[in-house]
């Protein structure tokens, strides 16, 4: 027999049940077969918890409330037995059934007190049902659902057993019962029940049937069973004064059948009179039913709780099984669950009650009794709790995460103590989850937001180098009310850290040791607390794990990624702030830059870069530092000279690419290129003034070109002028007051975020001021075109002084030709070398005025220029550039010129005044 | 082969037994057999509520059977 467990189709096993059951031939269980097939079938998924923990327990309690604790402790015995053996797969379905066919050996007629007797008789239609329908009233309105509108209804009293088999066993064709205890009940109960030792359906039964009978029915004591209750012969009498006609739609319902009906609405079952309104979505009471207004009015008042209930239901029914609905969703289910359940918890106290008075129906109408008006009393307190949940639950439709806890928090907001305090609970449930993910977050940096519900979004495409910038964001709509948005920006910052150290940073430094305050394993309690609390622990406990999480990176980035020394190291380099090493690497590459920019080799200029780096006190610098320091070629275009090209460059990755990001070095390339510029002309210039200095005295000796020169050193000292205070304005009031607002942000950021604003700001500033920027093109153009002008001088006097030099070599030559000859005793001269001499110094005077023409128009057009871009300083809206104007101009040489300079000057200087 | 099949047998009649000291020990008044035939139905997935619904309304039908039975006899 147990060998034989082996895989018969269900349908052939059920068979071979009935037929042992009945204890009749297969033909004859046909009927019965078929109702069992149906009902296998259609209840085909459980409505329990497939535990089997949880069914062994009920089990043991059960057998200690028979008194049985021996049993129960040779129950677990077994029950151990059997885990070990495992033979079964669904040993908790075999528990299970066996405990719903469990009965009370020492209690024959289970009647009062028990559970289950109560509900037998509540609800007839389920008289068949284990007290663990009973216990779990919920699983009544689900499992029973599509059963409800049955004829059986709570308050068809006088149909008793015979309308329950009618329609439980209707199909089975069995209808003798029914009109075999409406007959007559002669005989016992106990023969009811033959073959079945201990029934529970069977006393149900009986006292149903003693109470539905009609008036002065004596046999009814007959048929109730001994209990400890008094006899129920006066109980039917008394009863009787309720008319008994529910057939007849004219007579006037009683409030007691109102009662019965009002507690199945309440847990979303259509009633006898009451019933839901699919039209007008209320529950209504039936139009046809005669019945006091009274009682219609406070009738259909206590209907509303159970369309509250239906709506609350039918939410958590759609969401709890919804996987994608989040962590947060489930615990706002769960609380709502938790809420529902308190409501059964009356319901079922209500439905006992209500029990008990028709079982000792003596008081009734007088003192204890259930009546409408009571009932509304009440359900006072539930229906204001479940009106709440039921707007709330109308107001998070279509939300989740922290968009649910929010809409849960702003309905916290309300002066009712009671309803605040329903409200604060479920919010405790609800931000349960967000909390532990933002413990998760702030402490460990991991994001396990399977549902994306949390506020901090993580993009899993960015690589480690864009870390920082772009890999974590938040997620607006997600961030719960009752956190702030700096509280938010500053839990998007921890973790980030925590995460750039893991991963760029390369640090495993574990995250106990960051945050010596953190303590990951919080309780929901504690999760509650802290929602109390939210201005005081929690934005400490943010604070705390925010400093201590951005202090320990920027130690890190600064220890052992130099992070303040690349920063300077910018500055020195790339900025142009390590003046001597400059000026050496401008001498060395001087000649190899005037050659085209085709001809250039990078691995000369990176060989000249490390004669300059060698010679200089560039040297000293950190050696992490000057490996990093190179040489770039830009991009050639044709006619490009070296200058053109040159770029120093500076390599940067890792961690520090952070805050040097690729548009950063490429801000820092354009001002270097701009500066080096600049830089050059101050070099051009030198260059003029020394070549000056030293054919002053040599040319003395030609006085025709003393008017050429004073043209030359006019004009010079006016670049140099220029130059000067442009080199004055970009190191002064550009480069250094930058750079110090920056040094002073870097001391004293807190986070990394601080320093790479404070590093943008900065380049920001250095590259508009050096007219980098778009706004400044005019000026920058300018610029441009004096830059021009003075190479363009330079080389105009260069070819000057070339002439002049060869003139006063030739000159000389000659007369140092005179001299030999005369020494020698010849002539000095002959007339014919004579007229040549003066031929070839007529020829060079010829020359000069043309020369002198040449420097007249390149300062004519110098001089244009800079009053042009005088101009465009003065109405520059920066308040720097248009100092600058006053520095270039200082005494007004240019203004005396330029009559819009006047007038702009003249406007400005009103505006002022 | 046929020892394990062996083994495998007292093992399922250890459990039969133990289930049937358990349904005993409830009061089920399920016999060895209709035990065996539902313990098959709840190995095969079968919805223990349902099943035992069903048990219960089998025997108050042939409760009812044989109580009209004796009525009518």
């Amino acid at each position: 027999m147990a060998a034989s467990l082996d895989q018969k189709s269900p349908n052939v096993l059920l068979q071979s049940l009935c037929c042992r059951i009945t204890g009749k031939s297969e033909a004859e269980v046909a009927h019965q077969f078929q109702y069992a097939v149906r009902v296998i079938g259609s209840n085909y998924a459980p409505t329990i918890e497939r535990d089997e923990f949880l069914v062994s327990e009920k089990i043991k309690k059960e057998m200690v409330k028979q008194r049985r604790e021996a049993d129960a402790a040779l129950f677990s015995e077994l029950h151990r037995k059997l885990q070990t053996q495992g033979v079964l797969k669904h040993r908790w379905s075999v528990l299970y059934l066996l405990l719903s066919l469990c009965e009370d050996p020492r209690k024959p007629s289970p009647r009062l007190g028990s559970y289950g007797a109560l509900f037998a008789q509540a609800l007839p239609r389920d008289a068949h049902s284990t007290p663990f329908y009973c216990t779990r009233p919920q699983s009544l309105a689900l499992s029973y659902g599509d059963r409800a509108p049955a004829p059986g209804g709570a308050t068809v009293v006088a149909g008793g057993p015979g309308a329950l088999s009618s329609t439980t066993m209707g199909t089975s064709g069995i209808s003798s019962l029914g009109v075999y205890t409406l007959n007559g009940p002669s005989p016992t109960p106990q023969s009811l029940l033959a073959g079945q030792p201990p029934a529970a359906g069977g006393p149900a039964m009986g006292s149903r049937l003693a109470w539905a009978l009609p008036v002065g029915s004596a046999p009814a004591c007959a048929l109730a069973p001994p209990s400890s209750r008094p006899p129920l012969g006066p109980v039917s009498l008394n009863r009787g004064v309720r008319p008994r006609r529910d057939g007849d739609p004219n007579a006037e319902v009683t409030e007691a059948a109102l009662v019965r009906d009002i507690l199945y609405v309440f847990q979303g079952i259509d009633g006898k009179y009451i019933k839901m309104n699919l039209a007008d979505n209320c529950y209504k009471m039936d139009a046809k039913v005669v019945l006091c207004k009274s009682l219609r009015d406070t009738g259909s008042r206590l209907a509303e709780l159970g369309w509250l209930h239906n709506k609350v239901r039918k939410y958590t029914d759609a969401r709890s099984l919804d996987r994608a609905f989040g962590l947060v969703g489930q615990s706002f289910c769960a609380s709502l669950h938790q809420e529902l359940k308190e409501y059964y918890r009356l319901l079922s106290v209500l439905h006992s009650q209500l029990q008990v008075e028709e079982d000792q129906g003596v008081n009734l109408m007088v003192e204890s009794s259930l009546t409408l008006k009571r009932l509304l009393v009440w359900t006072y307190d539930p229906k204001a709790r479940l009106k709440t949940l039921a707007a709330l639950v109308d107001f998070c439709q279509g939300r989740k995460g922290g968009e649910l806890a929010s809409a849960v928090h702003a309905y916290g907001k309300t002066g009712d103590p009671q309803m605040r305090a329903l409200v604060q609970h479920i919010l405790s449930l609800v931000s349960h989850p967000i909390l532990n993910f933002l413990y998760r977050w702030i402490y460990d940096g991991e994001l396990e937001d399977t549902y994306h519900e949390f506020f901090v979004a993580s993009d899993p495409n960015v690589k480690t180098d864009r870390l920082w910038h772009d890999k974590y964001s938040l997620r607006k709509s997600m961030i719960p009310s009752f956190i702030t948005m700096d509280q938010s920006h500053k839990v998007l910052l921890i973790g980030k850290s925590i995460n750039f150290l893991h991963q760029v940073c390369h640090d495993r430094t574990p995250p106990g040791k960051i945050t010596p305050a953190s303590k990951s394993a919080d309780t929901p309690s504690d999760a509650a607390e802290l929602l109390w609390d939210l201005e005081g622990a929690f934005q400490g406990k943010i604070d705390a794990a925010y400093f201590d999480t951005s202090r320990y990176l920027l130690n890190v980035l600064n220890r052992d990624y130099l992070l303040l020394d690349h920063l300077q190291a910018m500055r020195r380099y790339l900025l142009l702030g390590q003046g001597d090493f400059i000026r050496h690497l401008m001498d060395l590459l001087k000649p190899e830059l005037a050659r085209p920019a085709t001809t250039l080799y990078q691995h000369n200029l990176t060989g000249i870069l490390e004669t300059a780096v060698r010679a200089t006190n560039a040297q000293y610098d950190n050696a992490e530092i000057l490996k990093r320091l190179d040489v770039r070629l830009l991009e050639v275009s044709p006619g490009s000279t070296g200058w053109d090209v040159f770029s120093l460059d500076y390599h940067v990755d890792g961690p520090i690419a952070t805050v040097f990001t690729r548009e950063c070095m490429s801000r820092y390339l354009r001002a270097f290129n701009f500066l080096w510029r600049a830089k050059r002309m101050e070099y051009t210039l030198t260059d003029i003034w020394k070549g000056q200095m030293c054919n002053a005295k040599l040319l003395k000796t030609m006085p025709e070109l003393s008017g050429v020169l004073h043209q030359c050193h006019i004009l010079a000292s006016e670049m140099v002028h220029f130059i000067h205070q442009m080199q004055y304005y970009i190191t002064f009031e550009v480069l250094e007051c930058s750079w110090d607002e920056l040094w002073n942000k870097v001391q004293q950021a807190q986070d990394l975020d601080h320093i790479i604003t404070a590093h943008e700001v900065f380049l920001d500033t250095i590259i508009s001021r050096c007219l980098l920027d778009s706004n400044s093109r005019s000026l920058l153009n300018q610029l441009r075109a004096i830059f021009n002008q003075i190479i363009e001088f330079q080389s105009a006097q260069d070819s000057l002084y070339r002439s002049a030099l060869e003139e006063l070599r030739l000159r000389l030559q000659y007369d140092e030709q005179k001299k030999t000859r005369e020494t020698q005793g010849e002539w000095g001269v002959t007339a014919e070398q004579e007229a040549e001499e003066a031929n070839r110094v007529r020829e060079f005077q010829d020359t000069i005025p043309k020369m002198r023409s040449q420097l007249h128009i390149l300062t004519h057009y110098y001089q244009g220029i800079v009053q042009q871009f005088l101009v465009l300083l003065m109405t520059s809206p920066d308040q720097s550039l248009r100092f600058l104007s006053f520095r270039l101009d200082f005494n007004e040489h240019y203004r005396a010129r330029e009559p819009r300079l006047r007038a702009s000057l003249g406007t400005t200087r009103g505006r002022r005044s | 082969m046929a020892s394990g099949a062996n083994a495998n047998m007292t093992a399922v009649r250890e459990t039969m037994d133990v289930l049937l000291e358990i349904s005993r020990l409830l009061n089920t008044g399920l016999d060895m057999e209709s035990l065996s035939i539902c313990v098959r139905l709840c190995e095969q997935g079968i919805n223990p509520e349902a099943l035992s619904l069903v048990i219960k309304e089998l025997r108050k039908a042939s409760d009812s059977l044989k109580a009209s039975d004796n009525s009518t006899s």
